[in-house]
């Protein structure tokens, strides 16, 4: 067996896993590969779930992981919690999942809940939370686990039958209440986070992952061919722990974003749209849409003309997906994954935090051959299932979501299209008219602040003094008088965002930069004139005769080193780490022509309070 | 190997010649009363049968499992 899953909806069944697991454990797992990343997991129960240290422990192999796992006694899960030197401690583990079950917590009610009163089942509920968040916070307090709480099971039954939604707090609406005031009470807790296991036992069945037999026989709650789907459920977790979550689908043309072949059907051949044919096309690029909406990058690697694919991609009517939804696009007739580690490059990202999807079986064995750490999703026959089979991707989970996150696949498709632009310039002037550009200048504000204090911690090439300021310090000096400025610098492909500051102390006769820094992302477009050029006007209009700068070289920043000779500043000291330089107003600094740029001074009352 | 001798060979981890009239449940450490719920459920899923509570718990060799799945019409 390959260790890396060439097909995400193989299913295998639960005896191969036992079989793996006897193996692995006779002959132990070092022969097989090399470096394991290592994992520990706990697993407090109410009941027993036969089956899982083997399925788990397969599965975390067949993705490169070792896992050691210790599963708690039978519902030992509050003495275990509880006591400080419990085997659960001793363990110390990485990830701790509680699956209690309701029915341990009933007991008797679970059969008649109506045996109780209405005031009794509040009761019931808000004492429940207590103790589970009671146990959770005592845990929090003694490991630094990740905690993965199961919400419970909403019953499927009731002795009230049709009324039960009739009766006032009902069993069967007191169990939502409570998996809702579980999400509430760690919405914004990131180390603890609810696994809900009542979508999970619905999507499943909720009859189906019951089997009555094995629960008598032997207190079995979840039927043992569903414990590889529980055990994938777990991988959701444990991936992102390991960060190894997949950054960047990979995706063919031809029968996978579009039915059809373009290069021969022609674009109006295509199967994409709202009939029965191509509405499976138009609805995975819908889905592909949404990850993209939460940070995942596409990129397209398809064998075809480029005029064709593009064709397709931008003429169609039906497409979803469009040029500007793609990072990197290879299309040509190279070996496919040639082309994503071309991908991989131009987006800055490992080969490992690919996912590649294609319809064509050879293609998809050439990839896994040549590259096994990339995730191969070979789509299946019938485009019917491709949603599915995209659905049951678990490699996208992150523990956090920024708004970075949401903004990141716009900026790699946008600075795409620049470099695609870059290419067709016929002269540097020629490209630098072409983009557009237009700088915000604004007086450091409540919005930037920790923007700015950010990037003088990031900067590192064109800065000249790569001096780090906190947000704290930054406030105290701009209430002591210092002006300080973020530079926005938007083009026709799209913001870019803050992308430049400068600190500057205001004396009496001079001007002097403390801080001059731009982000790679706009090196090599003027901007740093543009930026120059409004420094030096506005101490003129201030009445001062020169501005100064220094330049403190690091072992990184020797693309800021000309800064100043090239504005027409002079040299005027200079020592073997150090050089001043100094520019007499007389004579202006010309903004480049093809950078527009608006000043925007502080606003009244964003004045940032003294950090004192 | 007929299909129920693979899913016997896979679960119990043992080879083809000792799948036979010997082979007895709490006697051969293979069969475990934990390896028995499991050879059930793959044994189920795999054939689309159901057997009865009181059959799992009765059967306790090789040849009465192959007389309960007998009695569903599969050999």
């Amino acid at each position: 067996m390959t260790y890396i899953r060439k097909k995400v909806a193989e299913k295998q069944s639960i005896a191969s896993f036992f079989g793996n697991y006897r193996k692995h454990m006779n002959e132990g797992t070092k022969s097989e590969r090399g470096e394991l990343q290592k994992v520990r997991i706990a697993i407090l129960t109410s009941s027993t779930i036969k089956g899982i240290q083997e399925v788990l422990f397969e599965k975390c192999f067949a993705e490169g992981i070792e896992a050691e796992i210790w599963i708690g006694g039978y519902n030992q899960y509050r003495q275990e919690i509880l006591s400080e030197g419990s085997e659960l401690y001793k363990f110390h583990p990485d990830l701790i999942f509680i699956n209690i079950h309701l029915k341990s917590l009933l007991g008797e009610y679970y059969y008649d809940p109506y045996s109780l009163t209405e005031r009794d089942r509040r009761e019931w509920v808000s004492n429940t939370m207590g103790e589970v968040s009671g146990l959770v916070s005592f845990l929090k307090n003694h490991s630094s686990a990740k905690i993965i709480l199961h919400n419970f099971q909403v019953p499927d039954y009731s002795p009230m039958g049709i009324l039960e939604n009739k009766q006032p707090f009902g069993l069967i609406k007191s169990i939502k209440l409570l998996n809702m005031d579980m999400e509430e009470v760690y919405q914004s807790d990131n180390q603890v986070f609810v696994f809900d296991f009542d979508r999970f036992s619905s999507q499943l069945g909720k009859f189906n992952i019951r089997d009555e037999k094995m629960y008598y026989l032997g207190d079995i709650q979840i039927a043992m061919q569903y414990i590889p789907d529980l055990c994938e459920e777990y991988l959701g977790y444990i991936k992102p722990l390991l960060s190894r979550s997949k950054k960047c689908i990979v995706l063919d043309l031809d029968n996978t974003l579009w039915g059809g072949i373009i290069g021969e059907d022609g674009i109006a051949g295509l199967k994409l749209g709202q009939t029965p044919e191509g509405k499976p096309f138009v609805e995975f690029q819908k889905y592909l849409l949404a990850l993209f909406g939460r940070g995942i990058l596409l990129a397209v690697n398809s064998k075809n003309n480029v005029d064709d694919a593009m064709e397709g991609i931008e003429k169609h009517p039906e497409m979803v997906l469009r040029e500007k939804h793609f990072a990197a696009m290879q299309i040509n007739w190279d070996n496919k994954a040639e082309n994503i580690i071309r991908i991989a490059k131009e987006l800055n990202i490992g080969v490992e935090s690919v996912v590649f999807i294609d319809d064509d079986e050879l293609n998809c064995e050439m990839v896994h051959e040549s590259l096994p750490e990339v995730l191969v999703v070979c789509l299946p026959e019938d485009p019917a299932q491709y949603v599915r089979r995209l659905q049951s991707i678990s490699d996208f989970n992150t523990f956090q979501f920024t708004q970075e996150d949401v903004e990141r696949g716009k900026m790699y498709s946008e600075q795409r299209q620049r470099s695609i632009y870059e290419k067709t310039a016929t002269s540097i002037e020629d490209y630098l008219r072409g983009l557009e550009m237009e700088m915000t200048i604004e007086e450091m504000n409540e919005f930037n602040v920790s923007r700015i204090a950010q990037l003088t911690h990031k900067t590192n090439q064109f800065n000249v003094t790569t001096r780090r300021y906190s947000e704290e310090e930054l406030i105290n000096m701009q209430n002591r008088g210092a002006l300080i400025i973020s530079a926005r610098v938007a083009d026709k492909f799209g913001d870019n965002g803050i992308v430049g500051v400068a600190i500057i102390n205001r004396g009496a006769s001079t001007w002097m930069l403390d801080t001059f820094l731009l982000s790679c992302r706009v090196i090599g477009r003027k901007v740093e004139t543009a930026l120059l050029s409004l420094i030096t006007e506005k101490a003129k209009v201030s009445g001062v005769k020169k501005v100064e700068g220094e330049f403190i070289p690091t072992s990184k920043n020797r693309p800021s080193h000309s800064l100043f000779e090239d504005h027409g500043f002079e040299l005027i000291e200079e020592f073997e780490n150090y050089e001043k330089w100094v520019h007499y107003l007389e004579i202006p600094i010309l903004a480049p022509a093809f950078i527009k740029t608006v000043f925007l001074e502080k606003p009244e009352g964003g004045k940032l309070n003294d950090a004192n | 190997m007929t299909q129920i001798e693979r899913i016997i060979s896979e679960i119990f981890g043992i080879d083809e010649d000792r799948i036979n009239g010997d082979l007895r449940r709490n006697v051969d450490p293979e069969w475990d009363s934990f390896n028995h719920l499991l050879l059930i459920s793959q044994l189920e899923s795999e054939l689309g049968i159901t057997f009865t509570m009181a059959e799992v718990e009765s059967i306790t060799c090789y040849e009465e499992l192959l007389g309960a799945i007998g009695k569903r019409g599969i050999q």
